[in-house]
């Protein structure tokens, strides 16, 4: 132990190491494995740094560079298709469980006092993900690239009062061109990493200050040690998802060929050229792009791309301070809203993702719109009424006013065949009214009995 | 206690000029960067295009051809009674590129189904606003030449 020693005699490292040994994750009746989520996460961007790095050793930025080199990597270079692959799967599988990680905290409450900053800091690192996805997309400066990028700068054209000018300074033009590469390049390589690291930083503090939630009711029982007994599964999960990571690297290096999860390199970008028809954003922008599509041309006055945008930035912001609307979860008692919220948000964005993925509208080219709403909303009602079933056994959830709320809006636009927006107006205010009616229960939150 | 005296203490004056210095400060810092990375303004296209030979051939062949003027991208296409016409090719939607469907005698944008008819207004879909209409002519001498419409957007 004489490094040791010598270390210690310098760093004083006793109370550090005495932290590490008593440093214990809460065990209940609760599953462990929602615990696991955040640490994966983190090991699938690291993942990210490795490849990404090695890709930079051959990638060369610039539109005459760009897709040329993509393609010298993944055709040239001895396993350089390997390293694409897993850098592009191991992007989705962080998504992936990010988004698992963030309804876990969501649904089991985690986010209540004394850690609202750290529920902040993770809806921060949720936005930052969402950014290294879509500036990564435009790297390889293909045809599917350069129309997403189109769309999502242009969707910053919203934004009031600055929109245009954050639109160019996001493209470094008017339109997407070689110069938004080289911004998008300095964002995905420099900036993004960095505040990824200050943000990541500060989450990791904020848990080993306050150690792990244990869900409400389910006070821990007795702790398990962190070193080495948690750290050990930790890396036990983190080696099956690397298996797993590298089994589908393998066997399917351009993706599962779903629309949204396909990285074929295809043609290169051609700013001259129409966009092509089937095209579509990756799976986790999908709901946004139904939205656009969903959204009249003009509403209350404004225009339907803007009122769109308007709509989704709201949610994201009642998603982003929910540790604070939640007072009842915040005085540790039941929180049915809550729950009911997350539930909703799940069915939410689940029936626009399939509505964009043109489920129930057949192989045509242009799918029958009314076939796929109605498909869609039978697989979402059939999905929310399942899902609100196994509540009510296994957890006597009684509470169902947004859910509810969501399936009247599925069933009326799929069904019935109203519009998407009336029947989500419709569903809004059945939603409010459910609300008022269950305010005097004592099992619902927000409002003071 | 001291007296509490009316008007501005001299700890006050310093906070505020403190404040204005830090404020001047940051952003002297802030300016130069916002103006460094707003891109410079494009030359505007002035006048009218020219289609080069190569464009020519692709528009009798495919019927519809994308050609930048200045900043601007610019659809022409000749239509079923075989005039041509030219429209903007950035959709009002989102700022995908639309295309001429000569089969069903429309303008499409294939990333969320914005529909205009062949002078630019909005049939259906999302679209808020009609294409800008430009004028593409033939010349005597067999040549096309793309240009501003007079009357602006349809």
């Amino acid at each position: 132990m004489s490094l040791y020693g010598w270390l210690d005699r310098r760093y004083e490292l006793g109370p550090l190491v005495r932290f590490l040994q008593h440093k214990e994750v809460p065990v209940g009746t609760h599953s462990l494995f929602w615990y696991y989520l955040g640490g994966l996460t983190l090991f699938f961007f690291s993942v990210q740094i490795g490849t990404g790095v090695l890709l930079l050793v051959y990638y060369q930025v610039g539109e005459q560079t760009s897709y040329e080199s993509i393609r010298f990597i993944t055709t040239k270079v001895p396993f350089g298709w390997l390293l694409r692959s897993l850098h592009c799967w191991s992007a989705h599988l962080m998504i992936v469980s990010l988004v698992l990680h963030m309804f876990s905290t969501m649904l089991l409450k985690a986010y209540r006092p004394p850690r609202e900053l750290t529920w902040v800091t993770g809806f921060v690192l949720f936005a930052l993900a969402l950014g290294f996805g879509f500036s990564g997309y435009l790297l390889p400066w293909n045809e599917l690239a350069f129309f997403a990028t189109a769309v999502g700068t242009d969707s910053v054209k919203a934004v009031p009062g600055i929109g245009d000018w954050l639109m160019q300074v996001l493209r470094g033009g008017v339109d997407v061109s070689g110069n938004t590469l080289y911004r998008f390049f300095a964002l995905h390589v420099v900036i993004l990493p960095l505040a990824t690291f200050a943000v990541v930083g500060v989450h990791l503090l904020f848990i080993q200050r306050q150690g792990m939630a244990a869900p409400r009711g389910h006070a821990a029982s007795r702790g398990m040690r962190f070193f080495p007994d948690f750290a050990l599964r930790d890396l036990l999960i983190w080696l099956l998802c690397l298996l797993l990571l590298a089994s589908l690297a393998v066997f399917l290096p351009y993706g599962p060929r779903i629309p949204g999860v396909e990285w074929e390199l295809g043609r290169k970008a051609n700013p001259l050229a129409p966009a092509y028809p089937g095209i579509k954003p990756e799976w986790y922008f999908l709901w946004v792009y139904q939205l656009l599509k969903e959204f009249p041309p003009h509403l209350l006055r404004i225009e339907g791309p803007q009122a769109a945008l308007a709509v989704v930035t709201v949610l994201m912001g009642i998603w982003a301070v929910v540790p604070w609307l939640d007072r009842r979860a915040s005085r540790e008692q039941p929180s049915p809203a809550f729950t009911d919220l997350g539930v909703a948000a799940i069915l939410f964005i689940g029936f626009l993702t399939l509505e964009a993925w043109d489920i129930g509208g057949g192989a045509a080219a242009q799918p029958d719109v009314r076939a796929v709403a109605r498909a869609c909303a039978i697989l979402t009602l059939i999905g929310g009424f399942a899902a609100n079933a196994l509540r009510f056994a296994f957890f006597r959830h009684t509470w169902f006013v947004f859910t509810g709320a969501v399936l009247l809006q599925a069933a009326l636009h799929g069904l019935a065949g109203l519009s998407y927006l009336a029947a989500g107006s419709i569903g809004a205010v059945a939603a409010a009214v459910g609300l008022v009616l269950t305010r005097d229960r004592p099992a619902l939150a927000g409002k003071k009995r | 206690m001291p007296p509490q005296s009316e008007g501005p203490t001299r700890r006050s004056v310093v906070d505020v000029l403190l404040g204005a210095g830090a404020l001047g400060f940051l952003a002297s810092i802030v300016y130069p960067v916002l103006r460094y990375l707003k891109p410079i303004a494009p030359q505007d296209g002035a006048g009218a295009l020219r289609l080069t030979r190569d464009e020519l051939a692709r528009l009798e062949k495919e019927h519809s051809l994308i050609v930048r003027h200045g900043p601007t991208r610019i659809l022409v296409f000749e239509d079923p009674q075989q005039r041509l016409r030219a429209c903007e090719a950035r959709c009002t939607h989102e700022g995908c590129t639309v295309q001429y469907v000569p089969g069903e005698s429309v303008v499409w944008c294939a990333c969320h189904n914005g529909r205009f008819d062949l002078d630019g207004r909005v049939l259906s879909g999302p679209p808020p606003r009609p294409l800008a209409r430009w004028v593409a002519q033939r010349d005597p001498d067999g040549s096309v030449s793309v240009a501003k419409s007079p009357e602006g957007s349809a």
